[in-house]
């Protein structure tokens, strides 16, 4: 997936925008000439001459018969982008139900749906969906002290 | 020589040793398998090397590094895959040499020409970082202002194949670096009143995301590319090598030379050394005709020079605190959560750190002996190991690496964010390896830059005033004069091709 120069330049070049005006809420300080605000507005200013450059060689680009938006091949197979979407849907997935759900559950169930939708055959990605959780738990929570959510584990953990 | 005598102590300890085993035959994994690269392997190892001590960590992925860089050359001779995109500039002509029957020769050379060129790079490290670190203890806001400028130059120039989208990158990475609480005044800005930006964007999440996630996400759409097969087995590696090297001792020495130099500029790395020795070779070569049809010559060069630049890399990164490669750019965000700020003082004041570098930089080139024979004897089965396996458990790790940097999923919404953001800016041929450096530098930046205003006060003359900080400064602006030259349609020579 890839938009035209001219798109990505111009999305940068409001960001750029924002920051600096961003800027102008910073205090300054009595008696220092040099602010916060400087630094970030020379960043943004640098961030819109890039901008404006390839804003400038996307267009010329697109006069010469180029196209705002190019797709992939891959865009049109609907099976891969479902697994495009799967695996940000797995990480989203892992972000809201994790604290709620715990560690164990979340891993063994993200890693079962991506194997099996992958092909891996069912008994091999119940082997390592369960022992690659336990292993990362083990190693992560026991070894490391990293409080991973326990969740509806709580009591048995 | 107390020290040395205190580093080997700190080295030669059996739960370092161990984790420096441990992460040897991590790094030959990652480095073998096509689509992990070694960078990859370092922002996997950075969590679990966040609750380790200073020498055990940088051993882990100094050791990691080493060897995917080297394994990186396995399933390029064997699949035609480079495992790392250190070793792409010689797949096709390793893989021609497979075809040739003359896979046991190429492997072999791979080995002994990377554990060289690798011991090559550590030997310029070492002899040249302590003297570097005398000049720099002298410098002050000037001349590290200039120096990181310098730099950063040299990383869009060099290191990226578009310099304008290379310079977005940089700027957008230090933008990125801006947020959280200024390190002059103290101000928040850029945290729209969230608590966990006041931080900052926390540098190992972003990492992790960036070079981790983003692969994983093109990785869910070619999953089909699993499961590869050799045909081959590797007999006896070592048979005809000598003659091998009487023959190209020369180009081993260009290479390591070659490889040291690219991997100590900033932002250049293991795989622009590798094309760069690989076109010199033919370049140079009495018979470059021979060049692409399975020809050791240009391998000799190629694979010396990317294992010689993970050593050149570390010397700007240790006597300046400025990194030479993706890699150490993720060394010194490791070493700055440490407390410890790389630069010219870290040799003054905990130089036992500095000779446990070296050690382990040796270590781990004699290691890779060893164990390169064994992972080049068992490429068959580490091959064989599905990515559609592989894939969901590096997602695994990623996210519980994430997590535990800042025991929130914070952490973790922050890895998916940037993975999405870097997976875009590369599908638009943005490169990020300048990002992750401006990321990284961008706090020293800003205060060398603010000090060095003040102390100028605002005036620009100040900024030349020393003889070497005014040597930088002239340097660097040269460099941007040149590249503005270059941006500007009539100061281009052929037009560019759309």
């Amino acid at each position: 997936m890839r938009f035209n120069d001219a798109v990505v330049g111009l999305v940068f070049l409001a960001i750029a925008a924002a920051m600096i005006a961003m800027t102008f809420s910073f205090p300054a300080f009595p008696g220092q000439q040099y602010g916060p605000s400087l630094f970030p507005r020379i960043l943004g200013a640098g961030i819109i001459g890039c901008s404006v450059l390839l804003m400038l060689r996307g267009w010329r680009e697109h006069a010469a018969g180029g196209r705002w938006l190019l797709l992939d091949g891959w865009t049109s197979q609907p099976r891969r982008v479902a697994s495009f979407a799967l695996m940000l849907g797995a990480m989203a997935f892992y972000i809201l139900a994790s604290e709620p759900l715990g560690f164990i559950p979340s891993a063994m169930l993200i890693q079962l749906v991506l194997f099996l939708w992958f092909g891996v055959r069912p008994l091999t990605a119940v082997i390592v969906a369960v022992g690659m959780t336990l292993l990362v738990h083990w190693f992560f929570s026991s070894m490391m002290r990293v409080p991973l959510p326990r969740g509806i584990l709580d009591s048995v953990l | 020589m107390g020290a040395i005598a205190t580093a080997f102590g700190l080295v030669f300890d059996p739960y370092v040793l161990a984790i420096i085993m441990g992460s040897a035959v991590f790094g030959m994994f990652v480095g073998a398998m096509p689509g992990l690269t070694a960078t990859m392997a370092t922002a996997l190892l950075v969590p679990v090397t966040f609750f380790m001590a200073p020498v055990p960590a940088l051993g882990a992925i100094v050791t990691a590094t080493a060897m995917a860089i080297f394994a990186g050359d396995i399933p390029a001779a064997m699949l035609r895959m480079p495992g790392t995109p250190a070793s792409a500039a010689y797949a096709d002509e390793s893989y021609e040499m497979t075809k040739k029957g003359q896979l046991d020769l190429c492997m072999g050379v791979n080995l002994v020409f990377s554990v060289l060129g690798g011991i090559f790079g550590v030997a310029i490290l070492v002899l040249l970082a302590p003297v570097l670190a005398e000049v720099a203890i002298n410098f002050s806001s000037f001349e590290y202002f200039w120096l990181a400028c310098l730099g950063l130059t040299c990383a869009v120039f060099i290191g990226t194949g578009d310099p304008l989208k290379g310079l977005l990158s940089l700027f957008i990475g230090l933008a990125i670096g801006t947020v959280g609480i200024d390190p002059a005044a103290g101000q928040p800005r850029f945290t729209f009143g969230n608590v966990d930006l006041l931080s900052g964007i926390n540098f190992i999440p972003t990492l992790i995301g960036m070079f981790a996630v983003s692969e994983l996400l093109r990785g869910a759409v070619t999953m089909e590319a699993t499961g590869a097969r050799i045909q081959q087995a590797v007999g006896n590696m070592f048979a005809g090598l000598g003659a091998v090297a009487r023959r190209y001792w020369k180009n081993f020495i260009r290479g390591s030379v070659i490889g040291t130099v690219i991997g100590a500029l900033p932002g250049a790395g293991a795989d622009i050394a590798a094309w760069v020795s690989y076109a010199v070779s033919k370049k140079m070569s009495k018979e470059p005709e021979k060049f692409g049809t399975g020809h050791i010559e240009g391998i000799v060069d190629s694979t010396s020079a990317n294992n010689s630049a993970l050593g050149g890399a570390w010397i700007p990164a240790l006597v300046f605190g400025i990194p030479g490669d993706s890699i150490t750019a993720i060394v010194i965000g490791v070493l700055y959560m440490k407390g410890m700020n790389p630069g010219p003082t870290v040799f003054l004041q905990t130089p036992e750190l500095i000779y446990a570098v070296f050690i382990i930089f040796i270590l781990a080139n004699l290691l890779m002996f060893p164990l390169g024979w064994v992972a080049i004897k068992s490429a068959k089965q580490i091959l064989r190991v599905p990515r559609n396996i592989l894939l969901p458990v590096i997602l695994i790790f990623c996210m519980v690496g994430s997590f535990a940097m800042t025991n929130s999923l914070y952490g973790v919404v922050l890895m998916v964010v940037m993975g999405v953001f870097g997976w875009l800016l590369e599908e638009h041929g943005i490169p990020v390896a300048p990002l992750i450096l401006g990321l990284v530098l961008g706090e020293m930046l800003e205060q060398n830059f603010m000090s060095s205003m003040i102390k100028a006060s605002g005036s620009f003359v100040g900024f030349l005033d020393r003889p070497i900080a005014g040597t930088l400064g002239v340097l660097t602006m040269l460099l941007w004069a040149m590249m503005a030259w270059k941006a500007l349609p009539f100061g281009r020579r052929q037009p560019v091709a759309a």
